[in-house]
């Protein structure tokens, strides 16, 4: 008898240790915020939308490298010397520049360091900007729309009849 | 509390550690203040080919620069010398340059020498009490001043010689711990022309090297290291024998097919009695011995003294093992004997290094493929070991008033020459240190120098080529710190003293001289616009292709004296002190210049697998016979001093010897290097006349404690297989 409930509580004990190791598999464990405050409250719907400013303009380095790049605060300081400089938020830019320190923006879209991710490849090969980060003349404040998941990265990689082999991105 | 609630709490608390674990907050992401010049792509790396600084040995470099900081070295695939690898040491340049403790601007000292106390000031604040001290010795006895810097090449040596001579005085030291200065005079005496020998390894089929432990530290290490890869394993029938002489099994000993444990100071005459032994059954080279005007009947009765027996006792060997391998060398051509530091920093060194020389030369392994040319570069200093006892009296008795010193010489110069007390007396000295290292602590000045990878610079690599290579350094980051260039400062100071001083160094930079320098060497070799030439220059790396053929050959001197290498002495009392002492170059550190980067420190010695520290080896049977066992703390005692650090049980060194690495105990040096390990030059007693006798001091040895801290990465008995060793 005794024998019996110990194998039953044994048995309901690794069930639910396996439960537990597969939710933790399934949850969702990344808590980053989707669209963080950042430290200037820079516009996308302001320069990308209403100006039209095209995406290459300010990350520039999006076709020729593995990153996209940001704007260095002089760039930004160059067009704003002369542009709305009454706003309170270029007061901020402005503000930086004058303690020549570097604005600390939040990164809003990232893939771990096992992966091997490069703008420019992608560029290339015609993907619109806002397959992966959406419609960010859209977006007063950047958030992040993709889930960067490997799942989703291989829905497109199949959808375009890309490499899936293992080594493409994780070399 | 019940039970359950304990149970269903801490596993709820173990949960949320977990998944707290887990989370993962947003990075920042930090644009360019002002983006650099060069419009520098971010994720792209840029290659720069350039030269290494680690050793004198140049091997080439190609650095990846990314975002403007420099992320990796590696070796150049395109250099002569290295062939695309490169060593630890030179792996590790990078953290000279990202090192957290360097000197970021210039200082001056305040309060009492030594005691660490410094003050920034500004460069114009700084050239101005160099030049006004500069200025007020020119006028009252310019030869006061004292210049010391390691052995230099290429540019900065003519620099710095002009500066000197020009300057009006004659106390320039160029002084390194483990310079071939023996090998030089040994060479000129035996072949009449100073220089480096290039060993062609490669080509060999039996390698006979008297404690030359090429593939850590023996002129060029990584040419001779890749030089005997090939040598085993590059030719389909033939595998080259490789013997090894020497009383410590160093790495390179352990590559060995056979290592012969021979007595401390005996190697010389283990020479001779082989060349004796050859010459007796007429296993000799005629054609060559006719060549270099020697007559085999008067070299065997100049060596009637070298008998087999008589050998094999002095060395420690058994009769038939030397008979062997005396036979197999002179057998199997080619053949070449390497002599290294292991028999040169004895007394008799100068004339052991000669016998091995005797013994190239009667089996014909001369100026021949497989044998040994003269290298292509190799001039250098030949007496600096003799100029520095003279510079130490001229300290003592006030004869020098302004020292320069680039280097850390007071961790690198045994005390025992008294440079240290005698460098105390010197009223005003300047060092260009880029850390607050030993020499730099107890200046009154300090002007930082740039790291290697922020300076212009050309080194002619040493030894390892039979042509003349010119390697170029080349800044690849923009300077980190408020620091200037060594030579620069010179040039800075040149101009500001005027007279003939500017005159014979008329250039702005070191940028400008290596740039004349270069024209100078190569542009008449190529000819065509210098312009594109610089910058091939600069795309290679160097120029590798100096239209210098093959130099000259070497030729015994006919007045030489056949080498007649006397007993070796040893500072100590055999009674007091029973152990002999030997002092190696650590495959990390060198001769200490390693020491400040931590990635050096964290590099396991190969055989014993130590990191972190310094430690003597001992073989078990001493051991065993003291008392001590592995990662005991002992004492060390010379006749000049006492040191305590952690012993290694070692079975592959002699049971009459002990081993020190060199490289530690550092005053300064940096957080990473400082107060770690011991100098074991501080034991150091130097016999009468000797000059770099770094293996002739006798120790004892005695157990303090259990308790050594020693630390080893690997297994407690290193990385061999201690079963295998034995004597």
């Amino acid at each position: 008898m005794k024998k019996i409930w110990l194998i039953m509580g044994g048995g309901c004990v690794g069930a639910v240790m396996c439960g537990a190791l597969a939710a933790l598999y399934i949850l969702p464990l990344d808590f980053r915020e989707r669209s963080p405050v950042q430290p200037i409250a820079f516009s996308h719907v302001v320069h990308a939308g209403n100006n039209a400013i095209p995406c290459l303009y300010c990350h520039r380095a999006a076709d020729q490298s593995r990153l996209a790049g940001i704007p260095s605060v002089m760039e930004c300081r160059a067009c704003h010397l002369y542009i709305s400089q009454e706003s309170a938020e270029i007061k901020k830019l402005i503000g930086y520049w004058d303690m020549k320190t570097s604005i600390p923006w939040v990164r809003v879209n990232t893939l771990p360091d096992h992966v091997y991710f490069s703008h420019m490849m992608h560029i290339r090969a015609g993907i619109d900007c806002s397959s992966c980060h959406g419609q960010v003349a859209g977006m007063e404040r950047i958030s992040r729309t993709a889930s960067l998941k490997m799942g989703w990265c291989l829905g497109c990689h199949r959808q375009h009849r890309a490499s899936i082999d293992c080594w493409t991105c994780h070399i | 509390m019940k039970r359950r609630t304990f149970l269903q709490l801490s596993g709820m608390t173990a949960a949320s550690a977990l998944l707290a674990g887990c989370q993962s907050k947003n990075e920042k992401l930090i644009p360019y203040l002002i983006p650099p010049d060069e419009g520098v792509t971010p994720g792209k790396a840029t290659y720069y080919a350039s030269s290494c600084t680690a050793c004198p040995a140049g091997c080439g470099i190609v650095v990846r620069v990314s975002e403007g900081r420099a992320k990796k070295i590696e070796g150049n695939p395109g250099h002569p010398v290295n062939r695309g690898r490169l060593c630890a040491r030179g792996q590790a340049i990078v953290q000279e340059l990202y090192h957290p403790d360097r000197v970021a601007q210039p200082l001056k000292r305040v309060g009492p020498r030594g005691s660490g106390g410094f003050q920034k000031i500004t460069w114009a604040e700084a050239l101005g009490l160099l030049t006004a001290n500069l200025k007020e010795l020119q006028r009252n006895g310019p030869d006061r001043l004292a210049m010391m810097t390691p052995q230099l090449s290429g540019s900065l040596s003519a620099l710095v010689d002009r500066f000197m001579r020009s300057y009006g005085s004659p106390h320039h030291l160029s002084y390194e711990l483990l310079a071939p200065d023996w090998l030089r005079r040994a060479t000129r005496t035996s072949f009449g022309q100073p220089g480096l020998p290039y060993y062609d390894l490669a080509e060999t089929r039996y390698l006979l090297s008297f404690g030359a432990d090429f593939v850590e530290s023996h002129l060029s290490p990584v040419q001779y290291g890749n030089a005997f890869g090939r040598m085993r394993q590059e030719r389909d029938t033939v595998r080259g024998h490789f013997t090894y002489v020497g009383g410590r099994m160093s790495l390179t000993a352990a590559s060995a097919d056979r290592w012969m444990p021979v007595r401390p100071g005996s190697e010389g005459a283990l020479a001779l009695g082989m060349v004796r032994l050859i010459l007796a059954e007429a296993r000799y080279d005629k054609a060559a011995l006719a060549a270099h005007n020697l007559k085999a009947e008067l070299l065997l009765d100049h060596l009637k003294g070298f008998d087999l027996a008589k050998v094999a006792d002095l060395a420690g060997l058994s009769k038939e093992s030397v008979a062997e391998v005396a036979r197999e060398f002179a057998t199997t051509r080619p053949s070449l004997a390497m002599a290294g530091e292991g028999l040169a920093f004895q007394t008799n060194g100068r004339e052991s290094v000669r016998a091995v020389h005797l013994l190239n030369l009667v089996t014909g392994n001369l100026n021949r493929s497989g044998g040994v040319y003269p290298a292509g570069a190799s001039d250098g200093p030949e007496h600096s070991f003799a100029e520095l006892p003279a510079l130490v009296e001229k300290m003592r008795t006030g004869g020098i008033k302004l020292a320069l010193i680039k280097g850390d010489l007071r961790h690198s110069i045994p005390p025992a020459t008294g440079f240290q007390e005698a460098l105390d007396k010197v009223p005003f000295i300047v060092s260009f240190s880029t850390l607050l290292d030993d020499t730099a602590l107890h200046a009154d000045l300090i002007l930082p120098d740039h790291a290697a990878l922020e300076s212009w610079g050309d080194v002619i690599p040493r030894g390892g080529l039979r042509q003349t290579v010119y390697g170029l350094i080349q800044p690849v980051v923009t300077p980190l710190h408020d620091t200037r260039q060594f030579g620069d400062v010179l040039l800075a100071a040149a101009s500001e003293l005027g007279g003939a001083v500017s005159e014979v160094l008329p250039w702005k930079s070191c940028r400008e001289l290596v740039r004349e320098t270069a024209g100078r060497r190569l542009a008449t070799a190529r000819g065509g616009d210098f312009e594109t030439l610089w910058v091939e220059l600069l795309r290679r790396g160097g120029g590798f292709d100096t239209g210098t053929g093959p130099g000259t050959t070497y030729r015994w001197v006919a007045a030489a004296k056949l080498p007649t290498p006397d007993l070796p002495a040893f500072a100590g009392d055999e009674v007091q002190f029973p152990l002999h002492l030997q002092l190696f170059s650590s495959t990390a550190f060198h001769d200490g210049r390693g020491a400040p980067l931590p990635w050096l420190q964290q590099l396991p010695d190969p055989m014993s697998t130590v990191v972190w520290d310094s430690w003597i080896e001992i073989n078990p049977k001493t051991a065993a016979s003291l008392g001590i066992s592995q990662g005991d703390l002992v004492e060390v005692t010379s006749p000049r001093s006492t040191l305590r650090l952690p012993a290694v049980l070692y079975p592959g060194i002699r049971p009459d010897l002990v081993a020190i690495p060199l490289g530690q105990g550092h005053k300064g040096a940096g957080r990473y290097a400082k107060d770690r390990g011991v100098n074991p030059l501080e034991l150091l007693v130097l016999p009468e006349g000797s000059e770099q006798a770094w293996n002739a001091t006798r120790v004892r040895v005695t157990r303090i404690s259990g308790k050594g801290d020693l630390v080893t990465a690997g297994h407690p008995q290193g990385s061999y297989r201690s079963d295998l060793i034995g004597i």
